[in-house]
């Protein structure tokens, strides 16, 4: 696959551009577009590293994948967002500017920051993506980086998705000082409760107390 | 007999269920007591599940503000009220985490009240009311699942739906049709959409409220006109005044379980226990995600339905129902000692399989949990 691409892989991982990569890339993404569009091979693997099933709208728009005529989709594209995509297509080398309409922001960043030459590298090992990215990016703000979360199998954009007691753990030390003012406000209003209804018990006894008093009188 | 004896007689056996002349402060407020033993924490129990029904009225009127029960749009008004409402996600973890803390404090005070016999005469109508209010707080469960309109929502209740169906088969002549009848009259289609996806709706704010309120109203009476049962076979070792420690206890427990429901829904998300694809808009042209299963208070059946002919669930079922509700007679004159027994037995078939359920059906069916 390597080399079709044109790529030769060396001994640390990284590839070396063969000099018809680029002729070889649009091969790739035009005449068999299809096979190139959608990336089963991430999914593949990050369903079967956590035992958790995903979908494609881990990085896509639609959870069905790219192929198709519903919405994010390219069968319902129009000619500005085919553009975008034309230009997505088109960004072999990270840093380029990446908006494409069949990817959610998660798909547009990873494009964005390891660029489509990486990205088909990788689709040979998917096993090393989390790897690839850089380990202190956590698009949802949720404390788990976007790595671990694809580790994990979870959602990257989705703050309420993720490991349980890594979000209970983020949370409550997110969340430290609002706990502790639940807490007071639990336990002032128990005990305001509690005098309260005390007070009440004393009353009625004095009360019963006067009126058994005032009989005996 | 005749008619009028048979009315006296109903007069007689409800006056003796509602002894309503104990209506008045010297017996409610002042003469009431409490016994104290080792199972006593069984008492807070019903008081907690009352907590949760509280909970769930407030932040369930809290996302009615917003809800919107169509099809095209109850997805998009949820992940509203989660993203852009102020509070929005807090409230709508508090309806789903106070949702299982009340069917899972229900469940507890049903065993907890099985095995103290507190079914015992005159508390008989007590326990029917009970059994029924549990079998009304599942159908709050199933009927509010299918409202956020997701993938398991949507999935999970087709599948509840046809499992009504399938009851048709195992009954005989023009009855076997009355299930059928049954689904379609709930599901309003011919498949599940906007006509169920009504329906749910108005059963789970309407319907089932009113029938709740009915049924807790004199579950309640009966339970503070008799006061609570004496739970174990021994003496109790002390009794307190119900007003006002007791009370005060029990709104105690209350406080303890209002922090820890704010806790949970402020830390952690009700919807992290499940893989995303399965909270994804419900889209009937898309592929239907792995994993769709019932909520988890369901297992207890679900789980055997997997492994087992649907006809020996539904025999173990109805007979389970029947054991439920005729519990008062069925079990007049067994001990407690028993009824404890039992009660565990049932209590760790419950958790077995919802915990380890879906081991257990790997177990048999063969492949990975």
């Amino acid at each position: 696959m390597n080399r079709l691409l044109g790529f030769r892989a060396r001994a640390d991982g990284s590839a070396r551009r063969a000099p018809f990569a680029f002729a070889a890339l649009g091969v790739a993404f035009f005449a068999f577009a299809p096979a190139a569009r959608a990336y089963p091979e991430f999914q593949a693997q990050i369903a079967k590293g956590a035992g958790r099933p995903v979908n494609c709208a881990l990085c896509h728009a639609n959870p069905d994948g790219p192929d198709g005529a519903s919405y994010g989709q390219i069968g319902r594209l129009n000619p500005e967002e085919m553009e975008r995509l034309n230009r997505a297509r088109k960004a072999i080398e990270p840093g380029a500017e990446v908006n494409s309409p069949i990817l959610n922001e998660f798909g547009n960043e990873l494009v964005r920051s390891l660029g489509m030459r990486r990205l088909l590298e990788l689709k040979l090992n998917p096993a090393a993506l989390p790897d690839a990215i850089d380990p202190k990016s956590d698009m949802d703000r949720d404390g788990i980086p976007d790595a671990e979360e694809l580790r994990d199998a979870t959602h990257p954009l989705k703050k309420e998705d993720g490991r349980p007691w890594r979000l209970f753990t983020h949370n409550v030390r997110k969340n430290l000082w609002t706990i502790f003012l639940a807490a007071v406000a639990t336990a002032a209003g128990l005990y305001g409760l509690a005098q309260l209804l005390q007070g009440f018990a004393r009353a009625a006894r004095a009360a019963h107390g006067e009126e058994d008093s005032s009989d005996r009188e | 007999m005749s008619l009028v004896s048979v009315v006296k007689r109903a007069v007689e056996y409800v006056a003796e269920r509602f002894p309503v002349e104990k209506l008045n402060y010297h017996a409610m407020v002042e003469k009431k007591e409490v016994p104290v033993h080792r199972l006593s924490w069984g008492y807070y129990l019903g008081g907690a599940a009352l907590f949760f029904l509280c909970v769930q009225i407030v932040t369930g009127l809290m996302l009615l503000f917003y809800y919107q029960p169509t099809v095209s749009d109850a997805h998009a008004s949820v992940e509203f009220i989660s993203e852009h409402v102020h509070g929005g996600a807090l409230i709508r973890n508090m309806h789903a985490w106070g949702s299982s803390m009340m069917i899972a404090c229900v469940i507890a005070h049903l065993l907890t009240a099985f095995a103290m016999k507190a079914f015992e005469k005159p508390r008989e109508i007590t326990w029917v009311t009970g059994v029924g209010l549990l079998f009304l707080t599942f159908g709050f469960g199933f009927t509010g699942y299918l409202l956020p309109w997701h993938q398991i929502a949507v999935n999970a209740t087709k599948i509840g739906l046809q499992s009504i169906e399938q009851v048709g088969q195992y009954l005989p002549g023009q009855m076997a049709q009355w299930p059928r009848a049954i689904r379609e009259t709930i599901q309003g289609e011919a498949t599940v959409g906007q006509a169920t996806l009504s329906r749910f709706y108005a059963i789970h704010v309407i319907v089932l409220p009113f029938a709740l309120a009915g049924l807790l109203g004199i579950h309640l009476l009966a339970v503070q006109l008799h006061g609570m049962s004496r739970g174990v076979d021994e003496p109790a070792r002390r009794r307190e005044k119900f007003f006002p420690i007791f009370i005060i206890k029990d709104f105690s427990v209350w406080g303890v379980a209002f922090f820890v429901l704010f806790v949970l829904a402020l830390c952690l998300p009700f919807e992290s226990f499940y893989s995303y694809p399965l909270f994804e808009a419900y889209d009937p042209n898309g592929s239907t995600p792995d994993g769709i299963k019932p909520e988890w208070y369901f297992y207890f059946v679900y789980y055997p339905l997997e492994l087992l002919p649907f006809g020996v669930i539904l025999v173990a079922s109805g007979l389970a129902a029947v054991l439920l509700l005729l519990a008062p007679w069925i079990f007049r004159g067994t001990s407690r000692k028993t009824l404890r027994i039992l009660a565990f037995a049932g209590a760790a078939y419950f958790l077995g399989m919802t915990l380890f359920g879906e081991r257990i059906y790997h177990f048999f069916k063969g492949g990975a949990p």
